[in-house]
């Protein structure tokens, strides 16, 4: 049985069809990268499925259940957890209390929720920030802090919107490197991302979306070579 | 330093009415521990969750009007009423919370506006329950005595003792709720709501539960309000001009802050007298200007801004 799976996905904004009848299975233990050029619908994809927007209609089942009508922290509840693609740290509090109050999703006493942020934040290398506020710190480390959050409420499925966007090559190595030991915890991960290099290197799959359509499905070295695919990114003479 | 404080502050409490035989100073007393309760209690919902409610007189109206009800037409004990009118406050909260919460930032501050006006004008025409404009009237209140003691209801000093007691209690739960799970996530949701519901943190809920037990303790001093005054009409208790007030007492002190309120109430409570005896009918023109210059001077409030001067706690 799929871990997730999305079935005749669709939202209407008006009379765009911004998603349309989208369907893919996530197998417990992959990187699934989504990718697509600008404006095909990635983020709207993450935002249906962690019910911050409404699907017009499709259904979305986790571990055979349905997520459909749940508000994002229900969501977050039976195991989904999210970054944003621009990072939406608690700015005015401390890296500390921002992964804390994910942690108290599960603990709810102070003290052993903060120890579990702790440990948290020393996975993403943020434990000597612990005292800084959100605020200060820089881009590469919100985007970690972003992801320590979403680790703290313990979720089965990790989806990251954008965690290399805006970072240079050596914080892009790293993040790299911090996917793949996150999945090594057993924690599945879908990403949206428009670095390419990274996401070949190491999605498992990868599904491209154009206009809020599926147009390929499958292994990261396939789907480079799909001639839909080179034409929605690169025009037609290009294919 | 800062127990230093409230020990000093607890004892004030107790001998303040003894320092004064003016009965005027005595109310003056009154008042700011009564103004401390009500922007104490709006602090819990629009300090610490940054939900800027301008329908709190609701609940003050609720309180007053049930406590008086009850006594004059079921022979309740006041304080009996009283207690009810804070219950029935909160439990009017759900509802509204339930409704004004599906809206962000000032649709909600204008949803609570509309609520608390939907309700004045019921209070206001619902003649048979209410009265109307007439009001209510209690002449006498019911015979108490504490170890023996018969309590003087004509004196002001009772009613001194009665406020302090509430004013403790609202204190003790903002400082509560500050320090629990619920207060840092209405500190999330204050900071951001989608990041909020992303950490799995329920805002609703969190937002209604903060609502209630504001109304709960607005309710209470809406109780103590028409026991002290023992006359109320729509106009008195239900006016908009009440919920402004709080939310000036918790600006003015400073936001999310324990003892913002505090500071707020003496303030405004002072500065508001000093001004109408001063300047007669233009006395609002001054306190409005007053009220500018903290805004634009001090935007995290007096006491914001001395707690981080005197460092008694860490910037935020």
């Amino acid at each position: 049985m799929a871990l997730l799976e999305v079935s005749g996905l669709c939202k209407d904004f008006g009379g765009l069809h911004a998603i349309s009848d989208l369907s893919f299975q996530l197998q417990h233990g992959e990187i699934l990268g989504l990718i697509g050029p600008n404006g095909a619908g990635k983020t709207t994809v993450f935002n249906l499925i962690t019910g911050f927007i409404p699907p017009t209609s499709g259904e979305v089942l986790l571990e055979a259940q349905s997520l459909l009508g749940l508000k994002p922290s229900a969501v977050v509840k039976r195991g989904i957890a999210r970054t944003f693609q621009i990072v939406k740290p608690f700015r005015n509090l401390s890296v500390l209390e921002n992964v804390t109050l994910a942690a108290f999703l599960h603990e709810a006493s102070r003290p052993r929720a903060e120890a579990k942020a702790m440990e948290t934040l020393a996975r993403v290398q943020l434990h000597n920030k612990s005292a800084v506020n959100a605020a200060d710190l820089t881009l590469g480390e919100q985007k970690r802090l972003e992801i320590a959050r979403a680790l703290a409420t313990q979720p089965k499925i990790l989806f990251l919107d954008e965690p290399m966007g805006g970072l240079n090559p050596a914080e892009v190595e790293n993040a790299c490197g911090l996917v793949r030991e996150i999945r090594q915890d057993g924690i599945t991960i879908i990403l949206v991302e428009h670095h390419m290099k990274a996401i070949m290197a190491i999605s498992n799959r990868v599904i491209v979306l154009h206009n809020g359509i599926k147009i390929a499905d499958g292994a990261p070295r396939d789907v480079v070579r799909n001639r839909e695919v080179i034409t929605a990114y690169l025009g037609k003479r290009a294919a | 330093m800062k127990r230093l404080l409230t020990v000093a502050g607890i004892a004030f409490l107790l001998v303040a009415p003894l320092l004064t035989n003016n009965a005027f100073f005595q109310h003056l007393m009154i008042m700011v521990l009564f103004w401390t309760l009500l922007g104490a209690s709006w602090n819990l919902l629009g300090g610490f969750a940054g939900q800027v409610s301008f329908g709190h007189a609701t609940f003050l109206g609720i309180g007053a009007y049930t406590t008086m009800l009850f006594y004059l037409s079921l022979h309740w004990s006041p304080w009996l009423g009283m207690l009810a009118g804070g219950v029935l406050g909160a439990l009017l909260a759900l509802p509204i919370g339930l409704i004004c919460f599906r809206l962000r930032g000032p649709y909600f501050s204008l949803a609570t506006l509309a609520v608390a006006e939907i309700v004045r004008l019921v209070a206001l025409n619902w003649e048979q329950l209410t009265a109307g404009p007439v009001g209510l009237l209690i002449t006498t209140l019911p015979q108490v005595s504490i170890a023996d003691h018969a309590i003087n209801w004509e004196s002001k000093i009772p009613f001194y003792y009665l406020a302090a007691g509430l004013t403790l209690f609202a204190i003790g739960l903002t400082y509560a709720v500050s320090r629990s799970r619920l207060g840092a996530y209405l500190t999330a949701v204050r900071e951001d709501i989608d990041s909020a519901e992303a950490t799995g943190i329920d805002t609703v809920r969190a937002r209604v539960i903060a609502l209630v037990l504001s109304a709960f303790v607005v309710g209470l001093a809406g109780g103590f309000y028409a026991l002290y005054f023992r006359y109320i009409d729509p106009d008195a208790v239900f006016a908009i001009s009440l919920s402004v007030e709080m939310v000036f007492i918790a600006v003015v002190g400073g936001l999310a802050t324990t003892a913002g309120p505090i500071v707020g109430a003496i303030v405004l409570v002072t500065i508001s007298e000093i001004f109408r005896d001063r300047f007669a009918a233009g006395h609002l023109i001054f306190y409005g200007l007053f009220m500018m210059l903290v805004i634009r001077y001090l935007p995290e409030g007096i006491w914001g801004q001395l707690r981080f001067l005197l460092s008694l706690e860490r910037r935020r």
